[in-house]
């Protein structure tokens, strides 16, 4: 569509892109103007919400295979690192890597059959697939059964805590964020692109769509698995009921769709601007009304903004002319 | 481990299997009329359960005199989503990805209104007579059970007549098996949607009131629900009552005969992966159109 | 080059394919025809494996092809355009063409190598000055050309093409048949095509196949094949005799 014919052009404005480099120094340093700690927490998720959205925006929007359970890998990373810290009392940020590959290698146990579905089915399967993981982690032992896990805390002030976590979650986001993007203008991303557009035609044109899509499905339980084993440790807790939570694959699926899912831009402004209000909504009137009202806008979404607000305010203002 | 354990498993198993084939049924048939996959389908049975309840608990009105009030007012919400949100679906370009988004989005909304105003502890319909159970030699069947599952069968043999054997009905039905066909020879497509859906939610009330005789229920228990719904219906494929009914009862036999031998949570565990093998080879379903 | 020996297909009840037997050497183009609903772009989707076959076997320059998936089958050198023409609707006319070329034969990983590839064979099909332009605002006869460049960014051997003349006016025919042998002549491609446009075979193939309810009915010199009783049969129907 039009934003990609502008990204891929060769007389790109590099004007434009000054900017990144800029807000990037500003949020890295953005801690050390001592904020009050509300707002390192607000940040914070934003850029875990941002890592989600891209990582999920990989396999469903670049292929079109929406899955509803991209939380079962992101809740394997969280796992991961709380179990390496609780029973063999290593440092999650140096697991959370690992957490990654456990992620990834979920993926590609699962991945091989649940992806040769076909739409519908392939979402349901993924459904599936997070409500199953939640109840094996409810009752399994190792991993804490319906007790969950703790995590050592940082030997450090709460202060020093947040701004840690704020930056190491940056970091991840931002590197997300950056390979996604080098993803979508590959060869890879082409192929990915090619799935959605006519899946048969792609495999007409010699693309090995099976790997295509477990390539895509299973770099992006990576990142969430990384995601989570820092959100983990974050929140020095984990337990099947909070971190397998349904709602938040509803809301990466939301801000995925609301910044529209076609390309890295859109997921990233869904994340920002869906994040920051969930958390307003949620500190200040409650976690319920938060999540009725992203019901409700996933609906309006669903319904009149299919290609996300951009393209719906861009398609407003042309009718308006014409 | 007895035998007459383990056919009472196998009896519980069963009757379970028809309150879940109840709640299936309505979902396979907004599938199969109008192609919209409802995942909020199992939250209106969550709903069903508590207005059953509230009339128990707050005006003493037993669950099975308050059920026609219940269907009625179930049948109105589904008309209310119908409107809002399930028409406006049925234009887009791939419907079935988007009722699957939208109703999802439903599904949080009413989970979450629930959880708001009613609190999300648990509930259990119980009535007096559910307290006792029935007696066949050495085994006990508990009252609850039965009575949902006489709840549901009737409620499915009512779904049944009703498509068989009654003018809008045999629409419904002749949309299910031809939707072009049915327009064709002059039945409304809009009018049976609207009947359809609301035919559709108002048994999954009907299921979750049967659901609330004999389990705990509370909101975000819909999840789990779902999670049968789905079994059911990819079982039982997504042609007809009598599909769904007898994948229902296949369910809930199987469910039985592991309950004999597996803690609980590991028969759940059980039947999903059942799901997913089904999902992988056979997604028409066993009994499947 | 290309060759079917025997394949056959059924759908449930329906026999779509019965020992179908057909060659195509290499260098030449050749045309299958047959009345709607023979069975041709089954066919056509057996050899390019969309379809398993049921019996019988496909072979490529000698080596066997009949179990090899779609994307295998492209890499080996077959490319094909659909019936109902699909371009990929969301994407310019010169990024359908590019995601073919990097998938192609040559196996490019390189972006910008890929688009040059792209816009040279946007060229050869004069689609060159609508290349930014979003595919799905193409007209009938473009969205053909684009087909065709899509089909041969791969760098195939072989072509099948899937009534590419239908619906084209007289010079849109004429220009097609030259582009046609453009393709097997400075491009070295075999072709093979089912096509329903009669000045289109006789045009441009050197020998035809007709099919009918998924049998072989005749096949020979494109003179031969339109005196063949049976295949006039087949077309116009039985003959009343005076």
């Amino acid at each position: 569509m039009q934003e990609m014919m502008q990204e891929r052009g060769p007389n790109r404005p590099w004007g434009k892109y000054i900017y990144l480099p800029i807000i990037m120094i500003i949020l890295f340093a953005f801690p050390l103007v001592n904020p009050p700690l509300f707002f390192l927490t607000l940040f914070f998720s934003v850029f875990m919400y941002v890592g989600l959205t891209e990582s999920w925006n990989l396999l469903g929007g670049y292929t079109g295979y929406v899955s509803l359970g991209h939380i079962a890998f992101f809740s394997m990373g969280a796992y991961t690192t709380a179990v390496f810290m609780n029973r063999f009392g290593i440092s999650p940020f140096a697991t959370a890597i690992l957490g990654g590959v456990f992620a990834a290698l979920l993926a590609a146990l699962v991945g091989y059959p649940v992806l040769r579905l076909k739409g519908a089915y392939f979402t349901i399967s993924s459904l599936l697939l997070a409500v199953v993981m939640q109840l094996i982690f409810m009752n399994w032992e190792f991993v804490g059964s319906s007790t969950g896990l703790w995590y050592k805390l940082l030997p450090v002030s709460i202060e020093a805590n947040r701004i840690i976590f704020y930056e190491v979650m940056l970091v991840v986001a931002l590197v997300i964020t950056l390979l996604v993007r080098w993803v979508e203008k590959s060869k890879f991303g082409a192929g990915l692109i090619a799935i959605r557009e006519d899946e048969d035609v792609a495999k007409m044109m010699g693309i090995n769509t099976p790997l295509l899509k477990m390539r895509a499905f299973i770099l992006g339980a990576f990142f969430a698995g990384v995601v989570g084993g820092v959100y983990g440790y974050y929140m020095s807790y984990v337990h099947p009921e909070v971190t397998f939570n349904i709602n938040t694959s509803l809301l990466i699926l939301l801000m995925s769709f609301f910044g529209g899912c076609r390309t890295w831009t859109g997921p990233l402004l869904g994340a920002v601007v869906l994040s920051l209000a969930n958390q307003l909504i949620v500190t200040f009137i409650g976690a319920e009304i938060s999540r009725i009202l992203y019901g409700l806008l996933l609906v309006i979404v669903i319904i009149f903004m299919p290609n996300g607000v951009i393209q719906y305010i861009k398609g407003a203002f042309v009718s308006e002319k014409g | 481990m007895s035998l007459s354990y383990i056919v009472e498993s196998i009896i519980s198993g069963i009757l379970l299997g028809g309150i879940y084939a109840l709640l299936s049924v309505g979902f396979g048939l907004t599938w199969g009329t109008m192609k919209v996959l409802n995942i909020s389908h199992a939250v209106f049975a969550v709903l069903g359960a508590f207005v059953a309840y509230w009339f128990f608990v707050k005006a003493g009105v037993d669950p099975i005199l308050s059920l026609p009030l219940m269907v009625v007012l179930l049948f109105l919400v589904g008309g209310v989503v119908y409107r809002l949100v399930i028409r406006p679906v049925t234009k887009a370009k791939d419907i079935i990805m988007a009722s699957m988004v939208a109703t999802f989005g439903v599904a949080i909304v009413v989970e979450n209104l629930m959880s708001f105003f009613w609190r999300p502890d648990p509930r259990i319909l119980k009535p007096s007579y559910t307290g006792s159970s029935i007696f066949i030699g050495e085994m006990a069947i508990s009252k609850g059970p039965l009575i949902g599952f006489a709840m549901a069968i009737l409620a499915i043999a009512l779904l049944y007549w009703f498509l068989h054997h009654t003018y809008t009905g045999k629409g419904v039905q002749a949309t299910w098996q031809n939707p072009m066909g049915a327009a064709l020879a002059g039945v409304n497509p809009e009018h049976v949607s609207l009947i359809t859906f609301g035919l559709s939610i108002a048994s999954a009330g009907t299921a979750g009131v049967a659901m609330a005789l004999i389990y705990a229920f509370y909101p975000s228990v819909q999840t789990v629900w779902t999670m049968f719904v789905f079994l059911v219906t990819i079982v039982g494929g997504v042609g007809s009552v009598i599909g769904t009914a007898l994948a229902g009862l296949l369910i809930g036999f199987i469910i039985g005969v592991s309950a004999a031998f597996l803690p609980f949570v590991w028969v759940n565990v059980l039947l999903f992966a059942f799901l997913l093998v089904i999902l992988l080879f056979k997604p028409e379903g066993l009994f499947g159109s | 080059m290309l060759e079917g020996v025997r394949v056959s297909k059924r759908f449930g009840g329906l026999k779509a394919l019965t020992d179908f037997d057909f060659l195509v050497e290499k260098g030449q183009i050749v045309g299958l025809i047959g009345p709607n609903g023979s069975g041709k772009t089954t066919l056509f989707n057996v050899i390019t494996g969309f379809y398993p076959s049921d019996s019988g076997k496909v072979l490529f320059k000698g080596k066997e092809i009949t179990r090899c998936k779609p994307y295998e089958v492209s890499k080996l050198g077959i490319s094909r355009t659909f019936q109902i023409v699909r371009p990929l609707l969301g994407l310019s006319v010169i990024d359908n063409i590019t995601t073919a070329v990097l998938y192609g034969r040559d196996n490019i990983g390189s972006m910008a190598k890929g688009r040059g590839r792209a816009l040279d064979l946007l060229k050869f099909v004069r689609l060159d000055v609508k290349k930014d332009v979003p595919a799905q605002s193409l007209v009938a006869a473009e969205r053909k050309r684009l087909e065709l460049a899509r089909a041969l960014a791969a760098k195939p051997e072989f072509l099948l093409l899937d009534e590419t003349f239908s619906g084209l006016n007289d010079t849109e025919i004429a220009d097609a048949i030259k582009l046609i042998f453009k393709i097997r002549d400075e491009l070295n491609i075999t072709i093979f095509l089912i096509e329903h446009v009669m000045k289109a075979v006789m045009g441009t193939c050197e020998k035809i196949f007709v099919m009918q309810y998924g049998v072989k009915l005749a096949e020979g010199k494109p003179e031969e094949v339109s005196k063949n009783p049976a295949v006039i049969e087949a077309y116009l129907g039985k003959k009343k005799h005076a």
